[in-house]
């Protein structure tokens, strides 16, 4: 009887010391985590489903059940609408993003003088692009090319495009410097995936006679496509958290209105993420596929 | 020499070029800011808009601090209070983050992957719904009015642990056991192995964090309800939205934004080089 309960207390002594110590260093992190991250989520959720009023000595909370979230498509004139062309656009985005990181990344990754140099450039922009000095720049219009104005070109893009296309472009071609700006951290992330292909694949199909062409479709790009994957999931979750949104500014406005409250707002926080959660469940569930096809077939 | 000139083919030319003239569209902007915040005030409204200023002037700068010696809180506590904040969250951050960072990525337990899909969960959440919240956990705990109030918030940031869960998990464990073989200890390895091997990743996050927390109004905004607490970066931001719309107001605000933008440009020209390198090692699988 002893003996099993000094086993026991061995094999708990074990457990404490091989994950205690562990547990030890994640601790301040978690509470932390806990306090000021995860617990305001589940607060918003909760407060997603109450009318929230601001009374004296604190908040007050009448149960509505979904009418907040009901409201949101129903009520309110502005947020699908603001929601849908806000989408249209990043779908348009992500893609030119993406496909622009990896023709510059293919550029940068060739042997040329200064190298190092220009990789520092690209990547400059992004240390600058937080919400401060990015809306300072919009205000003075920095952020705009002045062609499409001298140039005149939303009449021909409306009259080669349609009307219902010619608006969302105009605003991804209003937004070019933003493109080139975003597109940093994407681009050094496609320049470390091409690091993972050795040089002597490469080396192999061009003694079989294959053109730089060939190696680029047969080689590098499919090589690169888990790279693209996590380009595309960087680019959707930056580009739905970007500070001049103009879904968030509304869900901020929303936030200090009298009729609609904090209740309201927060259920439209947890639309739009339900939409950036759908959405990137969609780009996993086709990356994972190809990737899967692409192992299955080795 | 000879050699390497030979080596240069017509089309690293044609590259080079095209890249100097793309570096050189990135960087107009930054040019602008620069160029911007010198303008004298006939200049600032000049249409069509010119990048590069004719007469420039310090005299935004002299305005901006004559505004400022007006106001009941002196400027130098704002920068106090700012320079403050920034170096103990970032020491602070730093610490914590690393340390969860490495039982992360080199330890199995339970709950583990729920903590690591909370992480990329919360990356994914919009930072203005958990204000509310987080203004009621701070005042239920009377951090308010108090540096912890600044520092707090900004400790458990999910990206930083996110960023170097990546790194770590690289390093190979093979150093560790051997470590621990020798007989080290668990703070033995994580000071004398984690530490060192992940320098480069935590120069990125203190950028990272740095960007964030130098830039960040919300706290002051929210947390704090004492002038003398407030931030730099709170105290540009009202004279900015206070201002935006004057005639008058708009070479401060220039000025202003330069303001800001320097310590940003400071920090990266120092860490530059130690982040590209955990870019393109946190890639690799």
């Amino acid at each position: 009887m002893n003996q099993t309960k000094a086993i026991a207390w061995q094999k708990r002594l074990y457990f404490m010391k091989r994950y205690g110590i562990g547990l030890l260093f994640l601790l301040p992190w978690l509470i932390g985590f806990c306090i000021f991250v995860a617990i305001p989520i589940g607060w918003s959720l909760f407060m997603s489903l109450h009318k929230v009023a601001v009374v004296p000595g604190g908040f007050k909370y009448d149960w509505i059940g979904m009418k907040n979230f009901k409201d949101a498509f129903v009520t309110d004139n502005v947020f699908p609408i603001e929601l849908i062309t806000y989408f249209q656009q990043m779908l348009l985005m992500v893609p030119m993003i993406v496909i622009f990181a990896l023709l510059i990344s293919l550029m940068l990754n060739q042997r040329f003088p200064g190298r190092f140099l220009y990789r520092a450039i690209f990547f400059l922009p992004v240390i600058f692009a937080t919400g401060q000095v990015l809306s300072e720049l919009f205000t003075q219009g920095a952020g705009e090319i002045p062609f499409i104005e001298q140039y005149n070109l939303e009449p021909l893009i409306e009259q080669y495009i349609g009307k219902q296309f010619a608006e969302t472009i105009m605003s991804v071609l209003s937004r070019a410097i933003l493109i080139l700006w975003y597109s940093g951290v994407q681009i050094l992330i496609f320049i470390a995936g091409y690091q993972t292909i050795s040089p002597t694949i490469y080396e192999a199909v061009r003694i079989d006679g294959a053109s730089p062409w060939d190696s680029f479709w047969k080689i590098t790009l499919p090589a690169s496509v888990p790279f693209i994957s996590l380009n595309v999931l960087y680019t959707i979750i930056d580009l739905f958290t970007f500070p001049l949104n103009p879904v968030l500014a509304h869900i901020r406005d929303n936030m200090f209105k009298m009729d609609t409250g904090y209740g309201y707002a927060s259920a439209l926080a947890w639309i739009y993420f339900g939409f950036i959660f759908v959405l990137i469940a969609i780009v996993l569930l086709l990356f994972g596929r190809s990737v899967k096809t692409r192992r299955d077939r080795r | 020499m000879i050699r390497r000139l030979r080596r240069i083919t017509p089309f690293q030319v044609i590259l080079v070029t095209v890249f100097t003239a793309l570096a050189a569209f990135m960087s107009l902007p930054i040019v602008f800011i620069l160029n911007h915040a010198f303008k004298p005030t006939n200049e600032l409204f000049l249409f069509p808009p010119r990048f590069f200023v004719q007469n420039p002037t310090g005299s935004n700068f002299e305005q901006l601090f004559l505004h400022a010696t007006n106001a009941t809180v002196p400027f130098s506590r704002y920068v106090f209070n700012s320079v403050f904040v920034v170096a103990l969250t970032l020491i602070s951050v730093i610490v914590v983050s690393t340390m969860a960072a490495y039982v992360l990525a080199k330890y199995q337990f339970h709950f583990k992957q729920l903590i690591l899909s909370l992480i990329t969960l919360s990356l994914m959440f919009a930072p203005e719904t958990v204000g509310i919240p987080r203004y009621l956990i701070i005042s239920g705990i009377h951090l308010h009015n108090t540096y912890l109030g600044h520092i707090l918030p900004s400790l458990a940031s999910p990206i930083a642990v996110f960023m170097l869960v990546g790194f770590i998990s690289q390093i190979p464990g093979e150093l560790m056991e051997a470590a621990r073989i020798d007989g080290a200890s668990h703070i033995g390895i994580f000071t004398k192995i984690v530490l060192p091997l992940a320098v480069p990743a935590i120069a990125t996050i203190s950028i990272f964090t740095f960007q964030g927390v130098w830039g960040d109004v919300e706290t002051s905004t929210l947390f704090m309800q004492d002038e003398t607490m407030r931030t730099l970066a709170f105290y540009v931001n009202s004279l900015l939205s206070g201002l935006q719309n004057s005639v008058a107001g708009q070479n401060v605000a220039a000025a202003a934004g330069l303001l800001m933008f320097i310590p940003n440009l400071i920090i990266f020209l120092l860490f530059q080089r130690k982040v590209l390198e955990t870019m393109i090692h946190s890639g690799i699988k």
